[in-house]
């Protein structure tokens, strides 16, 4: 309906001599829907390129003549490639439309195996689907089936069994179109063609899971959820992947309170309908055999099971005698309300020592919520993507990158020191030379001669030429995170976007973790900074902090310097450590929290855009575990230091009072609420 | 009427095989009148010669020629198909091995016409010595100045490439050609009126005209003599002007190419090529093995033209015409043609991948002796379902030999269904070839 | 007074007396259940058995579709991927776990009728009476037929 708006020529259709208006080009397929047509489909998928392999989507065809008359044409079309025209009718229901779907489900299903019990697609299949409502009741078919390998481990995360593939050829377009890693091929031809890696090596995409959610068989299907349940038996709940920042849309489909796989989730702001495989295959954690299931406290040398009163109880008083010098670690993965009542705490407590791993104090930058949203990344001319593998970060970046590139035309400039995935569709690729960003940056902004920069980072003058004409046009969007200060230091990321704004360009320094956004809005909400957690390690073998609050932060992951972790936690006169999984942490705590998960606990999480998305809790906790944010909400309660909080919405309402990031998002914004999905088919 | 022989005229003169001796004969004097024409007075030449595609499909061939863009913004190519792939097809590789400059020169003609930058052969992968014959008549061309910048002096400029297919039947359906050409699969692209016409959007997604070898060798002719002079040749047909070889094969006494006018009756194309060999005709194949098949009864009363063969309810196609003698079997040769469909198809869309491997499955049991009653309703109907489902001719192609087979001869499918051995040899199993 | 006596009392016990006297000459309708037991109808449908093939492989392939099936809901499958060295059933799948909680199942035989490789029958095996409610979920040990001793 949006292109009604924007002023595309309209056409006036026929489907089923019933008239319509759709915008030209649209696709016959897609307008059907606008009738509540069904026209069933296996090769089209809306999100890419149409390619008319199938051919179950046909439809009889004609033409509106001059005199009112309608000519049909001889043969029928396929709807998925046929663009709408004036004067286009369409038939969806003839009886030879009605046979010929009858004849390609019964082609399709000639060497298709009779493998439905055991096959993992079996019960959410479209080509059961389209059998059963548009095939023929028996085959004729009584010949030899072709038979070819099966269960063939395509790479860690996916089987491919070549016997159940109807060859309609959408993992490897998603290969070609959305992940561009090109990996997939089809080999052979005619009845032996099948799809396959080249080389017959791994399939090594970052984006492999797609492929078995799009499979409109189970020739594709998860290694790692395999036989593990059959569709009918699972319970899909809309969930946010909290792996990265991204904040993708999921499905977590679950069986007897056991999380089994996670599909993605259609929200065209965030994710579209993708996933990474680390969202989609890196949840297995909700499985842990070692999750975290009751309070312990430290009697002497041993850790001892104890109840929540008596763990809160320890912390209180300890709390009131030290709270002056008490540190928090925010972890990647905590809910906003967690993270804002930790700050809360500091703030309260009086010792405003807060970190997480988003940190910018180190930068001497404040904090800046991103110019660009993933939407509006989409429109930009010109795309700066800086730092190491962008589809190792933000995945989701990457892939809204790539759609820029190739379908809306953006220019891509990609600086980096070793080469990413960007490389393959970049306008320009300046690799420089390790340690050089800052100077290639001075190049950039003309402080520095060409050749003198192109003396010392490696980078053709020619190429620095050609970026610096580029970079002069409209429509700008620098992309960064904090892994540019890692790997070149932070003068070098303060450099970049000190370019940026000088050439007045989006500014977009992207977190990396699911907490990052709201840990940083309510830091500066609360007029303190989110130190980073080095800092704070060190500031526990100085003395300066003696109470520890590792908020599911295990340091010995997230923090590179081993020995200073272990020094500091040494030192630290209390550590609080908060998690859902044993972690090496545990062994210096004095007490353990056990922390349940946000699909077992609920939570709020801002993506790296801002967007606010709802997460309710749908699976049991883990023995005694809580939520994070009923932990802090208790322990504020109990130490009299705020009141009130009953539920997660309580919370935010509090937050939006300290917080104006939360305030615009709970009043302005809409807050994404899961659709029932119906997408994907 | 006897041969008429324009294309092949020189065919089996060494020296026609060299520039000299091409010019001798009146070689690239239609190229010499060409460039001194305007582009738009070309075309109406061909329009006027009334010549159609003689790759098959029998498209008038000037409003291809007219499809480009007139107004020149990017780069224009052409295409001459050469992946002569039709069984029983051969005529393209005697006028690219005897006859190159005649290719040449009406590929510089067209290229004139359409004001291309570059002209492609896609030379089928087994046509080596056609490809080393056209080589060395494009370099000669280049070193004369027929080909390469400013040609003739005329400040034309157009080059001419030679790329060798891989063994795919497909790769000579246009789009899967361009495809193929530009080093993706052999797959078919979408046509019109799903995605444009290769003359506004073809290979590298450039205007880009495709002829068959036949067509090209055409223009010379009509260029030096006048298209009204080429529409007086076959002006007895409805529709079709000028002349076609014919690449007669089968049980008859000198099989080879025939250069025929258009509107000669078929009979005498048979007669041309000597008449059959041993026992009576039974029936033809006129236009390459995907035509359908008529009876000797039709063959008597067919006059060869492209409208005039539907009468006959067949086609001309390629011109791959094959006589049968009474000692064929109508049910293994549709086996054997249906084996090459099988074999050929892309896999790309759905009936022509799972349809010619359930018709030779079929086919491979009735041979066996299997047959049960019902099976030529199943293979005809089976036949039907690709029949226009298919994503590119293809499937059509495999589908019409067998229904025709089983409209013209069901008496024969019936016998071998019941018996389990042939009506004409009684061979009780097929000897199948590996 | 003692006609009536004779007409109210010792008539009705004659004519009771008579009907036994009668009956006498006819066959019991009863056994003497446990010691005696009755041949079940072929089509009788009781207690659930997985099956095997001649040599031994277990017919169930894990496939759920029993479960599927059950009105009662008291079919809980546990799948898992047969390997080379632990092979259970002839296909890629078996079912690790299989259990019936037979309180809750209503013996339709339902899950027969969708069992794709006939793994899972009701046999003629009635006296499932026990104890202890836990008694009651049938596991896959319990269900499976022993292998043929050849």
């Amino acid at each position: 309906m949006a292109a009604e708006m924007m002023g595309v020529d309209m056409v006036t259709i026929l489907v089923d001599d019933i008239e319509l208006q759709v915008p030209k080009g649209e696709l016959i397929v897609e307008s059907v829907k606008r009738l509540g047509i069904e026209i069933p489909i296996f090769c089209y998928h809306p999100r890419m390129k149409p390619v008319g392999m199938c051919r179950m989507c046909l439809v009889e065809t004609g033409t509106k003549q001059p005199d009112g008359t309608i000519r049909k044409m001889p043969k029928p079309q396929a709807s998925c490639t046929l663009p709408a025209s004036e004067g286009l009718a369409i038939y969806t229901q003839t009886p030879q439309i009605i046979q010929d779907r009858k004849g390609v489900l019964e082609f399709l299903l000639i060497n298709h195996p009779l493998d439905c019990p055991i096959c993992d697609r079996g019960g959410e299949c479209p080509l059961q689907n389209n059998t059963l409502f548009y095939g023929p009741s028996t085959s004729r078919h009584i010949e030899f089936k072709r038979h070819a390998p099966k269960a063939i481990p395509l790479s860690e995360h996916v089987t491919l069994d070549l016997e159940r593939c109807i060859q309609c050829g959408r993992c490897v377009r998603f290969t070609e179109e959305i992940s561009g890693d090109g990996q997939l091929a089809f080999r052979f031809r005619g009845a032996s063609m099948q799809p396959s890696t080249f080389a017959l090596s791994a399939f090594e995409s970052k984006f492999s899971g797609n492929t078995i959610e799009i499979c409109p068989v189970g020739a594709l299907t998860s290694s790692q959820s395999r036989f593990r349940a059959r569709p009918w038996d699972l319970e899909s709940s809309a969930g946010v992947c909290t792996l990265c920042s991204c904040g993708c849309n999921v499905w977590f489909d679950h069986r007897i309170g056991k999380l089994v796989r996670v599909n993605g989730r259609t929200n065209n702001a965030v994710n579209e309908e993708w996933t990474c495989d680390q969202g989609k295959f890196g949840h297995d954690y909700y499985n842990h055999n070692e999750r975290q299931a009751s309070v312990f406290i430290r009697t002497s040398a041993r850790l001892e099971s104890t109840s929540w009163t008596v763990g809160l109880g320890e912390i209180v008083t300890k709390l009131k005698s030290t709270g002056t010098s008490a540190g928090f670690l925010l972890g990647p993965k905590i809910s906003n309300e967690a993270g804002f009542l930790a700050c809360r705490a500091a703030t309260a407590l009086g010792s405003r020592q807060v970190a997480g791993i988003d940190s910018r104090v180190e930068l001497g930058a404040n904090f800046e919520v991103p110019a660009d949203s993933l939407l509006s990344l989409e429109q930009a001319k010109v795309i700066v993507s800086v730092g190491p593998s962008l589809a190792d970060t933000l995945p989701i970046v990457y892939l809204r990158v790539r759609k820029a590139a190739s379908q809306k035309g953006a220019k891509v400039i990609s600086i980096h020191s070793s080469p990413t995935e960007l490389d393959e569709f970049a306008f320009l690729s300046l690799c420089h030379k390790p340690g050089t960003l800052s100077l290639l940056i001075q190049g950039l902004d003309g402080s520095l001669a060409l050749e003198e920069v192109a003396l010392q980072t490696g980078v053709s003058a020619q190429a620095l030429k050609e970026a610096k004409t580029v970079l002069e046009g409209q429509g700008v969007s620098f992309i960064a995170t904090n892994q540019v200060a890692h790997t070149e230091g932070s003068a070098a990321l303060s450099d970049l976007r000190r370019l940026a704004k000088k050439l007045e360009a989006n500014w977009n320094h992207f977190c990396e973790t699911a907490s990052g956004f709201a840990s940083l809005a309510s830091c500066s909400g609360l007029g303190m900074e989110l130190q980073s957690p080095e800092s704070i390690l060190k500031k526990c073998l100085s003395g300066d902090i003696k109470f520890l609050w590792l908020v599911d932060f295990d340091p010995f992951e997230l923090v590179k310097d081993r020995e200073l972790v272990k020094q500091a936690l040494e030192e630290v006169e209390f550590l609080v450590v908060q998690s859902a999984i044993a972690s090496e942490a545990s062994h210096y705590a004095s007490v353990v929290l056990p922390q349940s998960l946000p699909a077992e606990g609920g939570g709020s999480f801002t993506n790296l855009d801002g967007q606010l998305q709802n997460f309710d809790a749908f699976l049991p906790k883990i023995g005694m575990a809580r939520a994070d944010w009923q932990i802090f909400a208790e322990l504020l309660s109990r130490m009299d230091l705020a009141a009130g909080m009953f539920s997660r919405q309580d919370i935010l309402q509090m937050a939006a009072k300290d917080v104006p990031y939360f305030k615009e998002a709970l009043t302005g914004k809409q807050d994404h609420q899961p659709q029932p999905s119906g997408a994907g088919v | 009427m006897a041969e008429r022989k324009l294309l092949l005229e020189h065919s089996h003169e060494t020296s026609f095989r060299t520039r000299a001796g091409y010019e001798q004969t009146g070689g690239y004097e239609g190229l010499k009148k060409a460039l001194g024409m305007e582009r738009q007075a070309i075309i109406d030449e061909v329009k006027t010669s009334g010549l159609r595609g003689r790759g098959g499909a029998g498209f008038p061939t000037w409003i291809k020629w007219n499809g480009l863009p007139k107004e020149k913004k990017t780069s224009h190519f052409i295409i001459c198909n050469a992946d002569e792939g039709e069984p029983g097809t051969f005529k393209d590789k005697e006028l690219i091995e005897k006859c190159p400059f005649l290719l040449v020169e009406g590929m510089t003609i067209a290229g004139v016409a359409t004001q291309a930058d570059a002209g492609y052969i896609y030379i089928r992968g087994e046509y080596l010595d056609g490809a080393r014959s056209l080589r060395s008549a494009i370099d000669e061309a280049y070193k004369a100045g027929y080909l390469g910048k400013n040609i003739m002096g005329s400040g034309v400029n157009f080059d001419l490439y030679i790329h060798m297919g891989a063994g795919s039947y497909e790769c000579g359906e246009e789009t899967a050609l361009m495809s193929s050409l530009m080093g993706e699969r052999g797959m078919p692209r979408l046509k019109f009126p799903h995605a444009p016409l290769p003359t506004i959007s073809g290979v590298f997604e450039k205007p880009t005209l495709i002829n068959n070898v036949e067509t090209y060798c055409c223009a010379p002719f009509i260029l030096k003599n006048g298209g009204e002079w080429y529409a007086t040749l076959g002006a007895s047909t409805k529709n079709s002007r000028g002349t076609k070889i014919f690449s007669v094969s089968g049980h008859v006494k000198k099989p080879g190419n025939y250069e025929i006018e258009f509107g000669t009756p078929l009979q005498e194309l048979l007669e041309i090529a000597g008449g059959m060999v041993d026992g009576d005709l039974k029936f033809c194949v006129p236009g390459g093995s995907s035509v359908p098949m008529i009876k000797k009864a039709e063959v008597e009363r067919a006059i060869i033209g492209y409208e005039e063969m539907s009468e006959v309810r067949s086609m001309v196609g390629s011109g791959g015409c094959m006589f049968f003698n009474d000692s064929t079997c109508v049910v293994t040769f549709t086996w054997r043609t249906a084996q090459f469909y099988a074999n050929e198809s892309c896999g790309k869309c759905t009936p022509c991948r799972e349809g010619t491997r359930w018709m030779v499955q079929i086919l491979d049991r009735i041979l066996a002796g299997g047959g049960n009653p019902g099976d030529a309703e199943l293979l005809q109907q089976v036949a039907s379902q690709i029949d226009g489902r298919s994503f590119c001719p293809l499937g059509d192609a495999a589908a019409w030999p067998v229904a025709a087979a089983l409209r013209v001869f069901p008496e024969e499918f019936a016998y071998f269904i019941e018996n389990g051995s042939s009506m004409v040899t009684g061979a009780k199993t097929l000897a199948m070839a590996p | 007074m003692s006609l009536g006596i004779l007409k109210d009392v010792a008539r009705p016990i004659l004519g009771g007396m008579g009907i036994t006297a009668k009956r006498l000459r006819h066959k019991k309708a009863t056994i003497s259940y446990p010691e005696q037991r009755r041949e079940q109808y072929p089509r009788t449908r009781w207690r659930h058995a997985l099956t095997r093939y001649e040599n031994g492989l277990e017919k169930c392939i894990g496939c759920s579709l029993c479960a599927g099936a059950c009105p009662a809901k008291c079919i809980n499958v546990v799948a898992a991927e047969n390997t080379d060295e632990d092979r259970h059933s002839p296909g890629e799948r078996y079912a690790v776990r299989y259990e019936i909680n037979m309180i809750r199942c209503i013996f339709c035989g339902y899950c027969q009728e969708a069992c794709p490789t006939g793994a899972i029958v009701l046999r003629k095996e009635f006296e499932l009476a026990n104890y202890h409610r836990e008694d009651f979920i049938y596991t896959k040990e319990m269900l499976l037929e022993a292998k043929a001793s050849t």
